[in-house]
């Protein structure tokens, strides 16, 4: 499917869903976080769409716009089509549903990003931290993450 | 080992002779202890591959230095090669493997991972900067990763160490020599000097040149 | 709203909490994360009944060495040598992820030359960590002679590609605009011998595993796992290839030289370990044919048509490109803000996605098909940590 094409169906089946403007190189969609579930159910199991692979799941903190950019992509092996998925959250009570029962992946990719950002998943049947200690302080992916540990070339 | 070392010492002490005798058996442990190290693996990332190079492949036949026989549990093993960095969830445990390591127990450290850090010392919240912040090191072998013959290189130093150091009196005791000071009476000068013979004895490029840069680094 | 946060401690006791209807007493034992068959740092807690595995509870982190903290207060050049560090068997493709997304997102140019070098390596390079996995497979499954020949046949590789590269282990080759430098002139000839030798011991080396009975009985059917879940676990490489997908960057959006020789994608057909196993052989035939075509027809040109010191910056926005490593799809975000470092920098690593399907295909199974299964996955284990 050609982007224009693809875009006014995703449209079709979620209204809220509209292109991104902002630059990127695939095409990309954004929703706000209340269709977000539904959306991502649809494309997992429309079955024109069929995106069966969750490829990439990851955030981008945004510290001056006080947003957690949220993204998602999806990979179809059934029409070779990729699609981006933006999802802005505020920085302060960033929560968002989880998507762990449609792809099974997302279980692991939401706790990285919970251990990074602090990102909290609602329904996620076991979220804790990923790489680091369960009793780290604070988020290092954040931006204004503070550590004394860090070390700045010069030091 | 412990009779030998323990016992028999505090037995003997007393005796007429018992100097000679030990400073004679001193030797033959050390000789024995030297040339039967028993590696425990413990590689974490990159450097593990070039350190099971070293025992593993055909080539780099550890086995000629005694130290081919890998343990998977400290408890049996005498050494420990550090290969790969240490993050500062792993260190507890690698303090709890040295620690169950039985006497006397060596330490060589491979890559500039386990030495300061190396490509990951700055801007990073979870590498340790240096194994020797956790667990004391022996020898220390640069390289990102170091070649097996460095790692050879680093244990036969550690052998001759051991054969030159302890004693049988002071089990665990022992020197540390291998430290990143030069030692007395050697300075940066007469090292580089002594580089800049070896290269002009057998490279074809403009040492002088080379050497230059190397003083005043471009940056590229 | 309130989302709960748990922790390990939780979750192993909650586990045990599920109401089970065996009638022996089931009991966590924890393997890593200083194992011999964990191949590194990985660290699973498996609940147990009796011999049967129950769980397994991954526990990661041990070498989380915070990469993309580390990428981006670096310059695009130097995110090339961080890429080395994380999969280090293949560090060449590694070093491709980067200056694909890169070059696409900068537009630089490359030229037919250092596509072919660029593939060439790869491919060595995917032999040689093939190599690699078949020995410790061999090594895992109770055959030490395996290991020995792996090693020898990957040590050749690695004597070849140092001559050009300067590097056993971690190349830094593969740069945005070019590679590092030139091949040696040696360089064709001595891949050409390599390849005359290696062919007979691929043979060879089916010969002395392959037909084994003893190792087709621990690989034959164990740690199944059809398309479906493969798919939905985001498994990819090999491991998703032997559950009957053929889904290969190479061939589905081909890079480098890829689209104009010929290969196969090999493909396996129950998804079990033996699947896993095989595909990777006959990955390294493939490979071997790919070079083949390659090797005599160098084109001529230059080898770095960007200059290491000039200033790199990319255009404002989110790119993405990934590429095909050993063990799967590599994948190199970044957010750019036009500056010469990263706003953000995500690796999606092959590794980490291959090691989550670990937790569908082992309950059920025995303790000794659990090692089996992690042998034939063919971890590598600072790519999941990162
Ligand atoms: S020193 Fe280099 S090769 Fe060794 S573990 Fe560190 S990064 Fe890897």
């Amino acid at each position: 499917m050609e982007s224009e094409e693809l875009f006014q169906y995703i449209a079709s089946l979620e209204a809220a869903a509209r292109p991104s403007e902002k630059p990127s190189d695939l095409p990309t969609i954004e929703v706000p976080p209340e269709h977000f579930l539904s959306l991502m159910q649809q494309l997992r199991e429309d079955p024109r769409l069929y995106f069966n692979m969750l490829q990439v799941h990851t955030a981008v903190d945004w510290v001056k716009k006080g947003i957690f950019e949220l993204l998602y992509q999806l990979y179809s092996t059934k029409d070779r089509q990729s699609l981006r998925v933006l999802v802005e959250l505020p920085r302060e009570n960033p929560v968002i549903a989880s998507v762990c029962s449609i792809w099974r992946i997302a279980e692991w990719q939401e706790r990285e990003v919970y251990d990074f950002f602090g990102v909290l998943y609602e329904g996620h049947p076991d979220l804790r931290r990923l790489f680091l200690e369960d009793d780290w302080k604070g988020f290092p992916m954040r931006k204004d993450y503070e550590d004394d540990f860090m070390l700045e070339p010069g030091q | 080992m412990g009779l030998i070392t323990e016992k028999l010492p505090k037995m003997m002490a007393g005796m007429p002779g018992s100097d000679i005798i030990f400073t004679r058996m001193d030797a033959v442990i050390n000789w024995a202890r030297a040339n039967s190290l028993w590696p425990l693996t413990f590689g974490t990332s990159c450097c593990a591959i070039e350190m099971m190079m070293a025992p593993g492949a055909s080539r780099h036949d550890l086995a000629r230095f005694g130290a081919e026989v890998a343990r998977p549990s400290p408890r049996q093993a005498d050494m420990l090669i550090l290969a790969g960095t240490i993050v500062k969830r792993m260190a507890p445990r690698l303090r709890t493997l040295y620690e169950q390591m039985p006497e006397p127990r060596y330490v060589i450290a491979t890559g500039a991972c386990t030495i300061s850090g190396g490509p990951f010392i700055y801007h990073s919240y979870s590498t340790v900067r240096g194994a020797d912040t956790i667990i004391p090191v022996d020898v220390y072998v640069p390289g990102c990763p170091p070649r097996p013959e460095g790692l050879l290189y680093g244990l036969l130093t550690l052998q001759k160490m051991i054969r030159s150091g302890e004693t049988v009196r002071e089990p665990g005791i022992r020197h540390k020599p291998v430290t990143s000071e030069t030692p007395e009476g050697i300075t940066i000068e007469d090292i580089k000097s002594e580089m800049l013979a070896l290269l002009e004895k057998d490279a074809v490029v403009d040492v002088r040149k080379a050497a230059e840069q190397m003083e005043r680094p471009t940056g590229i | 709203m309130n989302v709960h946060v748990s922790t390990l401690d939780e979750k192993t006791r909650s586990s045990l909490a599920i109401e089970s209807h065996s009638e022996t007493e089931e009991y966590f034992i924890n393997m890593g994360p200083q194992h011999p068959s964990t191949h590194g740092v990985l660290r699973l807690i498996l609940k147990l009944d009796g011999e049967t595995v129950r769980e397994v509870i991954p526990v990661l982190g041990y070498i989380h060495r915070s990469i993309e903290k580390i990428s981006e207060y670096s310059t695009y050049r130097q995110i090339v040598h961080l890429t080395d560090r994380m999969d280090y068997l293949s560090a060449i493709m590694n070093n491709w992820a980067v200056a694909r997304t890169v070059e696409k997102a900068a537009e630089i140019e490359t030229n037919e030359r250092i596509e072919s070098i660029r593939t060439i390596v790869s491919e060595l390079e995917r032999i040689h960590s093939h190599q690699l996995g078949w020995g410790v497979l061999g090594m895992d499954m109770g055959a030490f002679t395996p290991f020995l020949y792996g090693f020898r046949d990957r040590e050749m590789i690695t004597d070849i590609l140092e001559e050009t590269i300067g590097a056993r282990l971690t190349m830094n080759y593969i740069q945005p605009g070019g590679v590092m430098f030139d091949i040696h002139p040696d360089f064709v000839r001595k891949v050409k011998e390599y390849l005359a030798y290696f062919k007979p011991k691929l043979d060879e080396y089916e010969d002395l595993l392959s037909g084994n009975p003893i190792l087709q009985q621990r690989l034959r059917n164990v740690g199944i796992m059809d398309a479906e879940t493969a798919l939905s676990m985001g498994a990819t490489g090999p491991v998703l290839r032997a559950s009957r997908v053929p889904y290969d960057l190479r061939k589905i959006e081909p890079y480098g030289m890829y689209g104009e020789v010929e290969f196969r994608v090999a493909i396996g057909t129950a998804g079990d370990c033996w699947d896993r196993y095989y595909v990777r052989i006959e990955e390294m035939r493939q490979s071997m044919r790919i070079i083949e075509q390659l090797i005599d027809n160098i084109p001529e040109g230059k080898f770095l048509l960007k200059k290491p010191a000039a200033k790199l910056t990319i255009p404002e926005g989110r790119h993405y490109s990934q590429i095909e490593t050993a063990r799967g799809v590599l994948g190199f975000y970044i957010v750019s803000e036009g500056k010469e470092t990263p706003y953000r920098a995500y690796f999606r690593t092959p590794n980490f996605h291959n090691l989550w399907s670990l937790t569908a295909m082992a309950p059920g199974g025995r303790v000794g098909d659990l090692v089996a299964i992690i042998s034939s996955l063919d971890l590598v284990i600072p790519d999941i940590d990162r």
